[in-house]
């Protein structure tokens, strides 16, 4: 599972049937350090990703990708490969290493 | 299977119904060199394993479907805490 930002939805004016009841989102991946820093930054790749919680744009997600994407739809198919998983509500992750202060700093 | 460094948890409210009850670490791939992949990764975990431990992670989603139910959406889980590693390209 990977962490991503919400940044949108994707609305489809047709679709599969097993893909009704699924919404689309635009995912933005999650670095280590924008996870670190929790300025609801991401840095990777967008991607497209089902969904059936219903985040807001702007919250973390934690999504799974490949086979998997499609377990929810058991014993139904779907053509599926990036599912959101849950909705981050807390991370507890250490904050990048400051910055050198000043007088650390080498001429 | 991988191994990876645990760096964080995280909590979420709002997650599909079979993950409820699941630890979730935040780790990150280590490489053959021994640095971490820049983007982190969500596991699973039933071990207790804490930050700073070296996990085997498997990336067997039927492993996970077997734990916690055939819809469950994950793949990646610890399957082991690293004690040691030996060998030169590994640390």
């Amino acid at each position: 599972m990977r962490l991503g930002i919400v940044r949108g939805r994707v609305v489809l004016s047709a679709a599969l049937d097993s893909l009704r009841g699924t919404r689309l989102l635009v995912v933005e991946p999650v670095s280590a350090r924008s996870l670190a820093e929790g300025r609801g930054e991401g840095g990777g790749t967008p991607l497209v990703v089902a969904d059936h919680l219903a985040p807001h744009t702007g919250q973390m997600i934690g999504f799974v990708e490949g086979r998997e994407a499609a377990n929810p739809y058991w014993p139904g198919e779907a053509p599926v490969d990036a599912y959101c998983a849950l909705i981050v509500t807390g991370v507890d992750f250490p904050p990048p290493d400051p910055a050198p202060a000043a007088d650390e700093v080498l001429p | 299977m991988f191994l990876a460094r645990i760096e964080g948890t995280i909590t979420a409210t709002t997650k599909h119904a079979t993950l409820a009850g699941c630890r979730l670490l935040v780790g990150r791939r280590i490489a053959a060199d021994g640095g971490v992949a820049d983007e982190p990764v969500v596991l699973l975990d039933r071990l207790g394993a804490g930050r700073g431990s070296t996990v085997l992670v498997s990336t067997d989603g039927d492993l996970v479907r077997k734990w916690i139910g055939n819809t469950a959406p994950g793949r990646l889980s610890v399957v082991g805490i690293v004690d040691r590693v030996d060998g030169e390209s590994v640390r």
